[in-house]
């Protein structure tokens, strides 16, 4: 963190209302090891099985709406992070799934028009923190996104909130 | 528009976090981060260890914020059924016991429901918790929020935490019901209308003149389903019913409301005039469809219980339907009590013995049907479950698909063994 601009090829896994028990199922909770996390992520999402036996390291990856519903469970972030993902990119997120990206140092950016725009697998994306905005690098298309809150950003510039807990 | 002079309106959440932050009054809108110090931190026997994980690599012996202001609520998984549950649920003794921390111990039940029953937490204060349930606290007017494991040992070591403010929308719902239709069905139809509606991210408001006809438990699981059309909390303002609640347990609480110009997003009004009786099928709690589109799905796996429908209340409501009946052969019945009380009750009235002579079966007090571990998971393709609790998401509490439904509905599709529609019957 702490660039203004992100960028990485994409994954597609445009589904809306993925659950916390499709990203990592609760039957394996008792995990938490980040590696072996990793292993488990999108266990539970038909058609996408075999995503944590891939490799996604630098890609951005682009989701639904209501994305990450569901429980409380921070090792539906852990994985994502595990996997070395740079960023998220959806229409919306689970509020409680947003916080726990944030805290831990996960992107999530909100853009509402993603569906439409056009993306293919690999494409490189751009993110643009400071003017909001997703470049297609390969396609020449650019959208606008949620602007990244301030406070969010500073958590994930200080490594995580658990680094400003020392200082409070 | 905020006029000159005048006044700037807060909705209800908008004043739970305007009283418990240090910022300006324009500071307080939907969209903006605010720091929030909170009056509750909790954490249970499955985040609960690795907050402490968290805790102790990260602030080594430090202090927490205020021992008195966190409990642990061990709920989630049943006493000794998995060593690695067990190891969980001793450090979190462990570490209470060096912070001089409250346990609520094994059998206590679901910590969401203990922190009203036992007056932990009254209306207008912050609560937080290892529990995408906790927003079930908007039924009494509590601001309750789900954390994860980063915030929950944040929080622990600071009193504090970050909220982003959401927007409120206004929900009136016109009209009232009658039995066999409870809550759960008031419950799934407002899912259902919300979840079309779209509140990802925003608060709600419930009013309307059937909200005071509703007792605290009814409350409860409409606000329970809130989490599942992916909203931030539902509330419902602290009225007499709730007053009273908490006068029993000889709490007085403030009558908090929103300002009368307080700024909703939109407003919504839910028709719920007559409404019948409602089934989420799956996969998803949203996909709610009246009964009489599944009646006779073979069902063979019921669990009353869970944060939604756990109470006495909900107990009953089964005894109601079960009463000198017995239940198919091919079903397992099981009850789980939201709480040692509700467990306690349901001794005390002999809605126990009624469900026991039905062929149901009760087991410890706490959560169902949500995580590896708990009561009323199954196995195979061919155990097909009706819960009444709030997730149904595929391949959640066994590979066959899941229902959710009112307890009612879960007692007379225990009798028929598929789904079926309620009948008082003559004693």
């Amino acid at each position: 963190m702490g660039k203004e601009k992100i960028s990485g090829k994409a994954k597609l896994v445009k589904v809306d209302d993925i659950d916390t028990d499709q990203i990592f199922h609760q039957s394996l909770l008792t995990i938490h090891d980040p590696q072996e996390i990793k292993q488990h992520i999108f266990g539970n999402l038909e058609g996408y099985e075999n995503f944590a036996k891939e490799n996604h390291e630098n890609r951005i990856l682009v989701v639904g709406k209501n994305f990450g519903k569901g429980s409380t469970r921070q090792q539906a972030v852990t994985g994502f992070l595990a996997h070395k993902i740079k960023a998220i990119i959806g229409v919306s997120f689970g509020p409680i799934y947003y916080s726990n990206a944030v805290n831990a140092g996960l992107l999530l950016v909100e853009a509402p028009g993603i569906l439409e725009f056009l993306i293919d697998d690999f494409d490189v994306l751009e993110i643009d923190v400071k003017k909001a905005t997703i470049l297609n690098v390969d396609k020449g298309n650019e959208i606008k996104c949620n602007p990244i809150p301030k406070p969010a950003l500073d958590i994930m510039e200080a490594g995580g909130l658990l680094k400003l807990g020392d200082k409070m | 528009m905020v006029k000159l002079g005048e006044m700037k309106g807060f909705t209800f959440i908008e004043k739970i976090i305007k009283s418990h932050a240090n910022v300006a009054d324009y500071e307080i809108c939907p969209g903006n981060i605010v720091w929030v110090n909170l009056d509750l931190v909790t954490a249970r026997d499955y985040a609960g260890p690795q907050v402490i994980d968290l805790f102790q690599e990260n602030y080594q012996d430090a202090q927490t914020f205020d021992n008195e202001r966190i409990i642990f609520t061990p709920d989630c998984y049943p006493y000794g059924n998995d060593p690695k549950h067990a190891i969980d649920q001793e450090k979190i003794r462990v570490f209470a016991k060096k912070h001089n921390i409250r346990v609520t111990d094994l059998g206590s039940g679901i910590g969401s429901h203990l922190l009203f029953r036992r007056g932990f937490s009254k209306p207008g204060d912050i609560a937080f918790g290892a529990d995408s349930h906790y927003n079930i606290l908007g039924a009494l007017g509590i601001l309750g929020q789900g954390a994860g494991d980063v915030m929950l040992a944040f929080a622990m070591k600071t009193g504090k935490s970050w909220i982003k403010i959401p927007e409120t929308v206004k929900i009136e719902l016109k009209g009232e019901y009658i039995w066999p239709t409870t809550s759960k069905d008031l419950a799934l139809y407002v899912l259902k209308q919300l979840h079309d509606y779209g509140i990802t991210g925003q608060a709600v408001e419930f009013y309307g003149d059937m909200i005071s006809k509703l007792s605290i438990e009814d409350r409860i699981t409409l606000c329970s389903l809130i989490t599942e059309a992916s909203g931030v909390i539902g509330f419902i303002p602290p009225d007499e019913v709730t007053a009273e609640f908490y006068r029993k347990q000889n709490i007085e609480i403030e009558l908090l409301s929103a300002d009368e110009n307080a700024n909703y997003v939109s407003e919504l009004t839910i028709n719920i005039q007559d409404l019948g009786l409602y089934v989420a099928c799956p996969p998803h709690p949203h996909n709610v469809k009246s009964i009489e589109e599944v009646l006779g799905i073979p069902i063979n796996s019921i669990i009353i219980g869970s944060c939604t429908n756990g109470t006495i209340a909900d107990i009953r409501e089964a005894a109601k339907v079960l009463k000198n009946q017995k239940i198919s052969p091919e079903v397992r019945l099981g009850i789980v009590p939201a709480t040692r009380e509700d467990f306690v009750s349901a001794h005390k009235e002999n809605t126990m013995t009624v469900i026991l002579d039905a062929g149901g079966n009760f087991f410890g007090a706490g959560c169902a049907t949500c995580a590896k571990g708990q009561y009323g998971l199954t196995g195979g393709e061919t155990a097909v479950t009706m819960t009444t609790g709030n997730r149904n998401t595929q391949g959640k509490i066994g590979p066959a698909d899941v229902y959710l439904a009112s307890p009612v509905v879960a007692a007379s599709t225990a009798i028929e063994g598929k789904i079926a529609l309620p009948k008082l019957r003559d004693d």
